[in-house]
């Protein structure tokens, strides 16, 4: 059955994937820190949706989908409307540029992400690749 | 925008020049409109350092508003390392301050017959002795000349040992580590027996609408503070983007030749924030606060330093030291010498000293890789201009062509290249080449494009850091909107849109500008910045790399990559409507810009 974006099965996917893929678990050796997606809704998406990731080490220790970020300190948040989500998801919005132009906000720890910029890139690589059809 | 002072130091006469209205509009501000003001001045005979030479400094519409990041001011003039044009652009409180006197620029010529600082109170200016501080490095400067006229809080702008002393890459220092560091013009200062300029303000920055500029100054600093770049320049400084540098291959080692450095992490911005930050430090009004604050062993609070100084007394050096490349930034800092060019000209020398090309005999002691001992004499040396230190005060060109190895200094026209490798970043090749004060990484900052900010609403567009030709107009095009960002005088680490940008500045002067008029301000700049360098003999042959910019690294990201220099040029000629035989910017164009004067200087007479 094919995989929709955003949904719980895409981020139990993702969680898969975290936890299988050779290549990014030599990247993401060093990684420390769990995160949260924020998607603000635009287009087809009526509703904040926030998802929990926990990378720790090359793998994934757990995802849940939340209600908010209520009582969480997470090391990062991410946050970017839902059509830049799903841009960035299908390979027509860089990552870096989303950083840099303002499109994906990450609020944090920096030095976390300056240190592992490949972690994230890969991370991206990952969740595309769990993507099968968009909302 | 207000008027200038103009000043001549070596008859006393003071005057006020009113800037005209309609090259306000068409330059907007800082160095823009400093190129129109200075265009008859800039001539192929003048020395830099003849008391003749100007040294403008200047604001934008903006400076001292408390708009995003805009606490910046410009200091130009003819630059006695370059003999091309010379711009600086400076943060700190100095030009804010300078502003709140009811002036927007200072025009000084001539030379004291003594050494002298001004005093500026408001309307009242005061030409003082400076015996007194004359020697002092930057920072006793300031303290003792607020203690003499008696107001703490007032701001100086000093020159230290080494632009009295006439070292080529001096620069003009204010608020503690603030530095106007590239392209000389301290040593201009200095030549004009010109120590330090104290102000202290209390008027009102005229805004055309007030009321709607505040709401927009309000809204973009809430913008500004939560944008990525300024949450990274804010928690680690702007060295915070060294690991993403070295990741990419765009951080150079061992003086351009060597693609590796195993402990990056060592110095990076991240283990700074982590190990010895003990505070942060913002120029006027910013809301970014990119300066550190950094505690040594010795307890002593310093300032901490930023990418290029702790590539350039870093990794350049092969040196993974934090403490030291804080230590070795404070003494340039002290001496009033560019760490860029200082370290750049450090690493020569030791590049010269392994190739055998500079002995024990030139030197008077061995020079090593990362040794900051080494580095820490050859430093004072160069500032005081004793032993071998008298040729590196010189610049790199220059000292390189006397020990006979002129192709081995990494510059670009006399001004040396910045930590950003265009084989790891290919548009840096173009903005080195073409830049109107030499290897210069502030005229634009495309690493940044090229690793991401390609704002589409600038009519950016995002290429491989490896693209060729195919991103020489995209290269043009960023010119001219930095252009624009010097010309405001905005902080690049303001990552405002242009539509903020514009409402500010529309709101601020009761303009009517759309996007394109805007950028075209920043072309017409870089053209007339362009004219005033062809004038001052530059020509298409200028328009180069130095040699070890055009060799692979053996090792590393960018290993096996050199930019495909040529063909960016000729792409980057046809998109400015410049001159593909000589590099001078066409009549057409000119008169395109408005400039039909400068486009009959350039091709009938």
């Amino acid at each position: 059955m094919p995989i929709k974006f955003p949904s719980p099965e895409w981020l139990n996917a993702l969680n898969e994937k975290l936890n299988t893929d050779e290549r990014y678990a030599k990247i993401a050796a060093k990684w420390e820190g769990d995160l949260v997606l924020v998607f603000e809704p635009t287009g087809n998406l009526k509703e904040k949706l926030y998802y929990y990731l926990d990378p720790w080490h090359g793998k994934c220790r757990r995802v849940e989908v939340l209600q908010g970020l209520e009582g969480l300190k997470p090391a990062l948040v991410a946050t970017a409307t839902y059509d830049n989500m799903v841009r960035i998801l299908t390979g027509k919005l860089d990552p870096m540029s989303a950083m840099m132009t303002r499109k994906l906000q990450i609020h944090g720890n920096m030095a976390l992400v300056m240190r592992n910029i490949p972690t994230v890139l890969d991370l991206v690589r990952c969740a595309r690749e769990c993507v099968d059809e968009i909302l | 925008m207000q008027s200038i002072l103009k000043i001549n130091l070596s008859t006393g006469e003071t005057g006020e020049y009113s800037i005209p209205v309609e090259w306000e509009r068409a330059y907007l501000g800082g160095s823009a409109l400093a190129t129109r003001l200075l265009y008859p001045f800039l001539t192929p005979d003048l020395d830099p350092l003849a008391p003749d030479s100007p040294l403008l400094f200047l604001n934008g519409p903006l400076s001292g508003t408390i708009g995003p990041a805009v606490g910046r001011f410009v200091v130009c003039g003819k630059s006695p390392a370059t003999g091309l044009w010379a711009e600086s652009n400076c943060g700190g409180f100095w030009g804010a301050e300078l502003r709140f006197c009811g002036v927007d620029g200072l025009w000084i010529t001539g030379k004291a017959g003594r050494p002298v600082y001004l005093w500026l109170n408001d309307d009242r200016l005061e030409v003082r002795e400076a015996a007194a501080v004359w020697g002092k490095d930057t920072y006793e400067s300031q303290v003792l000349i607020k203690a003499e006229i008696g107001i703490p809080n007032a701001h100086v702008m000093t020159i230290g040992p080494a632009g009295e002393a006439g070292v080529l890459f001096a620069g003009l220092y204010c608020d503690h580590g603030r530095a106007a560091g590239r392209t000389g013009l301290g040593a201009v200062a200095g030549s004009k027996n010109l120590k330090a300029i104290a102000v202290k303000g209390s008027k009102k920055i005229p805004l055309a609408q007030p009321d709607a500029f505040a709401r927009l100054r309000s809204e973009s600093n809430v913008a500004v503070k939560a944008d990525n770049i300024a949450q990274v320049t804010h928690a680690l400084g702007t060295a915070g983007a060294a690991d993403y540098a070295d990741y990419l291959g765009t951080m150079p080692k061992k003086y351009y030749h060597q693609g590796t450095f195993e402990n990056v992490d060592k110095i990076s911005g991240s283990t700074m924030a982590e190990t010895i930050l003990a505070g942060y430090s913002a120029c006027h009004g910013c809301v970014i606060a990119c300066g550190r604050v950094v505690r040594l062993e010795d307890g002593a609070k310093r300032k901490g330093p930023e990418y290029e100084t702790i590539v350039g007394f870093g990794p350049n050096l092969l040196n993974d030291d934090l403490p030291s490349i804080v230590r070795l930034g404070e003494i340039c800092d002290r001496y009033g010498m560019d760490t860029i060019s200082a370290s750049n000209t450090l690493g020569l020398a030791l590049h010269l000293y392994e190739q055998g090309i500079l002995t024990e005999a030139d030197t008077g002691f061995p020079l090593r890789w990362a040794d900051p001992t080494v580095a820490e004499r050859l430093l004072h040396l160069m500032a005081r201009r004793e032993g071998i230190g008298q040729w590196m005060a010189q610049g790199s060109r220059r000292f390189a062509r006397h020990f006979g190895a002129e192709e081995e200094a990494v510059q670009v026209n006399g001004l040396e290249v910045a930590y950003h490798d265009p084989r790891g970043v290919s548009g840096m090749a173009l903005v080195y080449a073409t830049s109107p004060r030499g290897a210069d990484h502030n005229q634009s900052d495309y690493f940044f494009v090229d690793w991401g900010q390609a704002e589409a609403s600038l009519g950016l567009q995002y290429f491989s850091k490896n693209a060729g030709a195919e991103k020489s107009a995209n290269v043009a095009r960023h010119q001219d909107w930095r252009t624009v960002s010097d010309a405001l005088v905005i902080c690049l680490f303001a990552n405002v849109p242009v539509e903020t940008l514009l409402a500010l500045v529309n709101t601020a002067c009761g303009y009517d500008l759309d996007v394109e008029e805007l950028i075209r301000t920043g072309e017409r700049g870089w053209n007339l910045k362009r004219a005033i360098n062809n004038r001052l003999g530059l020509t298409r042959a200028n328009d180069k790399l130095p040699k070890a910019l055009l060799e692979p690294y053996p090792d590393g990201p960018s290993a096996g990559y050199v930019p495909p220099l040529q063909e960016m040029l000729a792409a980057y000629y046809s998109a400015r409507g410049w001159d593909p035989l000589t590099g001078k910017p066409l009549p057409e164009k000119l008169s395109s810009l408005g400039l039909p004067d400068v486009a009959h200087d350039l091709w009938d007479s």
